[in-house]
């Protein structure tokens, strides 16, 4: 089964992919911050209980990851993946995630909350990815004891996350709108409404490839319905921004810049990954508005192209070689 | 450009905070976004943020006795310390040094989303037992809805009185 960047979804010229994460605890137990190892391998037997013998398809279809089984280089290319959380990653603790075949769907067990359900589908799919996560929480809650208040809502170790529990977002490829010097603006105006838009990769003011991820901020106050709504139409007001942008480019211009960043993934001998993911987002600008005829897909080898996805691919590898091995596997698929 | 706060190092740190809404950026250089608390970018920077929004409610309750969670054994201090609550009790025992800050991050303390075992995203009326018209009565009074409070309050004499019938 392949994962969601490998394969074409709805409005994927624009929006790369939609993650739906609820947070989610029980009650009578500390949160996983102040939780013994026995707590941990505890709380992580009874989540999987409560999947497995569940009597719903997802008893068959996610499978239970002890952490520790896995190497640390599967576990970095997991994060690469946006499967698990960087911090997951970083913890010596005893972790555990399910995780389905395809990828799209994983809780994280003892991540900062109990429970961390996370749905993540390509394109443009939110009711879709929240009608998973929301079957997923109703199935866990029939055997776990969530901890729940009338007024705060699901209660979270970050008060920041209490209420719904719910973090929409989408990843939107902008690069059109970004050149115009627009984001900035635009981060306001959402963040009026609690909303926030962010570079994908990279810190600071400076995004690498053009992705920005728009996400709700406020979880109390606001139903899961109304926080979803509300993204969908900021989404869709920022894919029509960037689609007639796009429209009004200069032709020649903009042909001459995706087909440059062509010439250099077909023809580079070392390649740093900053500069593979500036160029693979030209890549992707140039398919969309049909410059560049290819059966590549940016996004996928954006991804396969991170270090520890190399590394899981070709085994453990100096910085310097890394470059090299990455040049190579973009010269080949873009041939 | 040059940073905001010392006026003599270049800008290397965009800082932008928007808090309900509200947007505030800063322009800073290495050193004083350090000193600002904005010096590592890693993901804990959220938690440092928040343990120093806590720090100056915490500052409040500092030196009156250190109340426990029963189940976690955390203590405010604790919690403001680390920007991270102990467990779901502890917002039972504290409450209402909680609940400003909440109010902060959140806007209001009213969840109006989904219950669990309910009909998807709909709201469903909670059983009025006194603990948590208690609750309600505290998140009243703090809004200094006096009047609303007023009537929870008279509920909850009833009930208690019913209960030593």
């Amino acid at each position: 089964m392949s994962s969601w960047y490998a394969e074409k979804s709805p409005q994927d010229d624009i929006v790369v992919s939609t993650r739906i994460r609820l947070a989610r605890n029980l009650s009578g137990i500390p949160f996983p911050a102040r939780m013994t190892a026995e707590q941990r391998k505890d709380l992580n037997l009874k989540v999987k209980k409560a999947i497995t013998e569940s009597n719903t398809p997802f008893a068959k279809s996610l499978n239970y990851i002890d952490m520790s089984d896995v190497p640390q280089t599967e576990v970095m290319a997991m994060v690469e993946r946006h499967i698990i959380s960087p911090e997951f990653a970083g913890s010596n603790a005893e972790r555990a995630i399910i995780l389905s075949a395809d990828e799209s769907i994983s809780i994280m067990i003892g991540e900062e909350d109990h429970i961390r359900i996370q749905v993540i589908l390509g394109g443009f799919q939110l009711e879709k990815a929240y009608e998973i996560a929301e079957a997923l929480d109703n199935l866990l809650y029939n055997s776990l004891n969530f901890a729940f208040d009338r007024n705060l809502g699901f209660l979270t170790e970050c008060p920041t996350n209490l209420g719904t529990g719910l973090r929409a977002s989408v990843m939107l490829h902008l690069p059109v709108t970004e050149s115009s010097g627009e984001i900035s603006r635009i981060a306001d105006s959402v963040g009026k409404i609690g909303f926030t838009v962010r570079g994908m990769y990279g810190e600071g003011s400076k995004p690498i490839a053009s992705m920005y991820q728009v996400s709700n901020q406020i979880t109390l106050g606001i139903s899961e319905k109304n926080a979803l709504d509300n993204l969908k139409i900021i989404t869709e007001q920022l894919i029509d921004k960037e689609r007639g942008s796009r429209e009004g480019l200069n032709r020649v211009k903009l042909e001459d810049t995706c087909f440059r960043a062509l010439g250099i993934l077909q023809n580079c001998r070392v390649l740093s990954s900053e500069e593979m993911m500036n160029l693979l987002s030209r890549i992707k600008l140039g398919i969309s508005m049909g410059i560049i005829k290819t059966e590549a897909m940016p996004i996928k080898l954006l991804i396969e192209g991170q270090p520890y996805m190399l590394m899981k691919k070709y085994g453990q590898l100096e910085p310097e070689e890394r470059d090299i091995y990455r040049a190579n596997r973009m010269r080949e698929a873009l041939a | 450009m040059l940073c905001d706060k010392c006026g003599k190092n270049n800008a290397t740190t965009h800082i932008k905070q928007i808090i309900n809404g509200v947007v505030t950026e800063h322009d800073l250089c290495s050193a004083c976004a350090a000193k600002e608390g904005f010096g590592k970018f890693s993901n804990g920077s959220l938690a440092e943020m928040l343990s120093s929004m806590f720090g100056d409610i915490g500052a409040v309750g500092a030196g009156t006795k250190a109340v426990r969670c029963p189940v976690c054994g955390a203590t405010f201090a604790d919690i403001a310390e680390t920007g991270k609550v102990g467990c779901a009790d502890c917002y039972r025992t504290f409450y209402s040094e909680l609940l400003p800050y909440l109010k902060r991050v959140h806007g209001t303390v009213k969840h109006t989303g989904k219950i669990p075992n309910s009909t998807p995203l709909a709201e469903k009326p909670q059983e009025e037992t006194a603990e948590n018209l208690r609750m309600e009565l505290n998140r009243l009074v703090s809004e200094e809805k006096f009047e609303e409070a007023a009537v929870i309050r008279d509920k909850i004499k009833k009930l208690e009185e019913k209960g030593n019938e």
